[in-house]
């Protein structure tokens, strides 16, 4: 800092003139909400790691001064007395997560295909009339969709408790109406000059759909994709009504069940915290651009 | 018949063919579902006639009557308020502070400056993140114990001289899942606030700027008037789903110390004590109210000519 001193002005004084009172304005707003907004993680990430020590003394350490894998053995560790296996219910919540999103976006492409691209009376009134299904409570729906599915399983023969299948049905219609809603403004957004040469050409609908609509629109199915697959990883109800049984926990199940264990453990929750926003935190900031777009235009709920 | 070959009724077919799957589902596990909870509102469910519910009694307005004279539901103090109450004050007061936090965010990332674009991926952690994390890190923090960091925080500050049970205390309790509530969707008012402010036209400060206007008259005659739409839809999107949500509040307190909304007690009467028909009256009771929302946000902004 020494040759800051040369024309007879400390730091201090730099500083004087460097802020007006916007920049502090500014520099006060930022800091408030960089610190409130990532303390948590950072408390997250931090007592994870602590030991169980460490945590049951008596003032909590700001920075950690152990480092243990003791929550994270809890989860993962078989040989560990308190193994909890985290990774089947990370198994479980994939296998819910990955064909909801797959199938929302199979379903959701033929959909806005026909809104985007055809024409026919109704299809503006049904693509927002869809979207009022986000005003309806989840709770609401929850009562009847519970009454439904077991009368409809007890006919059929299915049962509805720990059926994952159940589960991505029902998320199915969670996400559909915004996958439809995103997929139909890109494909407004592309010309549709190639796909009418391809019909000139001879293809048929189904054809041009499958030859140029879909290899055009990857990026966007992606991040569809991405965006269902989060809301289905993060969904708590309905697995919570429908799950009973350990076994078919999904990860947030999961995560409730060791909050309710009957002696706390805090590290063995926050590791399981953490492992869970991994994938939704990287799946997202990977996408960050897209969704950004995705989400004002759709107003997407969560 | 010439009409039913023609091109367009061609693609009118096809159209709806492509539609249909995405029809089904939705009509088969929301619509249809919607009105099925207005009917169950009348009869009477429970565990013991689940299996058989479409035999169930119509019982009228009994279960209405049952769910307006539950203890949980009734206005006793300001500190038990019953659920209609809470549920109210709690969205309010939630989005309020939402959308506030939202604009402060959106207005400081409006400026221009270095790593903005990390900053507001940043920003958006809280609403990214799986809520059962984030409401369980906030549960740590808020700890009753010395060992919770806002406690300690408070302690050595001087502000409190012995902890506080923050999520078992009523009304601080309410105050807590307010907070957390803003903290989490602050993000999303933020996103759609920013956008507008970037499609605010550079040219209308400029002649302000000509016509010698301070900031904050910038800010109050020009920013503010074009911010007033997005506002107040955002207001009312997260009004809406804040008043119907049931995870927030249930993970940080079970709906308990006079945290218990609406949709807390839909699930309580509905999936702790079985008894369907309650549930779904206090569903439609939640419904009914969601309308009212509705209403005040038709008269005030669509139809006093604000252009929606």
């Amino acid at each position: 800092m020494n040759n800051n001193n040369t024309d007879g002005k400390n730091v201090l004084g730099y500083m004087a003139d460097w802020i007006t009172l916007p920049r502090f304005f500014f520099a006060t707003g930022m800091t408030f909400f960089v610190t409130s907004v990532l303390f948590p993680f950072y408390w997250m990430i931090t007592t994870s790691f602590k030991a169980p020590t460490e945590i049951a003394s008596r003032r909590p350490t700001y920075f950690p001064n152990s480092f243990s894998l003791q929550g994270y053995r809890e989860l993962f560790d078989p040989s560990h007395p308190d193994f909890w296996n985290f990774g089947r219910s990370l198994f479980n919540s994939f296998r819910v997560a990955v064909p909801t999103a797959l199938l929302a976006v199979a379903i959701a492409l033929l959909g806005a295909y026909a809104i985007a691209r055809l024409r026919f009376r109704g299809k503006d009134l049904f693509l927002h009339g869809v979207l009022l299904v986000y005003m309806f409570p989840t709770v609401m729906l929850m009562i009847p969709l519970f009454a439904m599915l077991s009368n409809i399983g007890r006919v059929l023969g299915f049962g509805i408790q720990d059926n994952l299948f159940i589960l991505i049905v029902t998320y199915l219609a969670q996400t559909l109406p915004v996958a439809l809603y995103m997929l139909t403004n890109y494909f407004k957004s592309i010309p549709s000059e190639i796909e009418q040469a391809g019909l000139v050409d001879g293809c048929s609908r189904l054809g041009v759909i499958w030859r140029i609509t879909i290899p055009l629109s990857i990026p966007a199915l992606i991040s569809v994709a991405i965006y269902t697959f989060m809301i289905a990883w993060n969904e708590f109800l309905y697995a919570f009504v429908f799950l009973n049984n350990t076994e078919a926990f999904t990860v947030p199940i999961m995560i409730n069940a060791i909050q309710e264990d009957p002696s706390p453990r805090p590290h063995v929750i926050m590791a399981a915290s953490t492992i869970t926003s991994i994938p939704v935190m990287v799946l997202f900031l990977s996408l960050q651009k897209f969704l950004k777009r995705g989400l004002t235009a759709g107003s997407v709920k969560q | 018949m010439k009409y039913r070959n023609s091109l367009r009724a061609k693609e009118t077919r096809l159209g709806i063919g492509l539609l249909s799957p995405t029809a089904l589902i939705v009509f088969g596990l929301v619509i249809f579902p919607a009105f099925f909870a207005i009917w169950m509102s009348f009869h009477h469910v429970t565990l013991s006639n689940l299996n058989n519910v479409f035999g169930a009694e119509f019982v009228g307005l009994e279960n209405y009557y049952k769910v307006i004279n539950d203890y949980a539901f009734k206005f006793k103090t300001w500190n038990s308020m019953g659920a209609a109450l809470t549920s109210i004050v709690y969205s309010v007061a939630s989005t309020t502070v939402t959308v506030f936090l939202g604009l402060i965010a959106a207005l400081l990332l409006n400026r221009k400056f270095k790593w903005r674009g990390i900053f507001r991926a940043a920003f958006l952690f809280p609403y990214v993140a799986p809520i059962i994390s984030v409401a369980f890190v906030w549960r740590w923090m808020l700890s009753p114990r010395m060992s919770g960091i806002v406690n300690d925080v408070l302690l050595r500050m001087g502000a409190i001289s012995e902890p506080l049970s923050f999520l078992s205390t009523r009304g601080l309790a309410l105050l807590i899942v307010i907070t957390f509530t803003a903290w989490r969707y602050f993000p999303f008012a933020m996103l759609m606030i920013l956008s507008r402010l970037q499609a605010i036209d550079e040219t209308l400060y400029e002649s302000a700027a000509v016509d010698g206007a301070n900031r904050w008259q910038k800010f109050r005659f020009i920013t503010l008037p074009q911010l007033r739409l997005v506002i107040g839809a955002v207001f009312m999107l997260r009004l809406i789903w804040t008043f119907n949500k049931f995870e927030n509040i249930f993970l940080l307190t079970g709906g308990g110390y006079g945290t218990g909304v609406l949709p807390i007690l839909t699930y309580q009467f509905s999936f702790e004590s079985y008894n369907f028909g309650k549930g779904a009256a206090t569903a439609m009771i939640l419904f009914g109210i969601l309308l009212v929302f509705l209403a005040l946000y038709w008269g005030l902004f669509v139809r006093r000519g604000v252009d929606v």
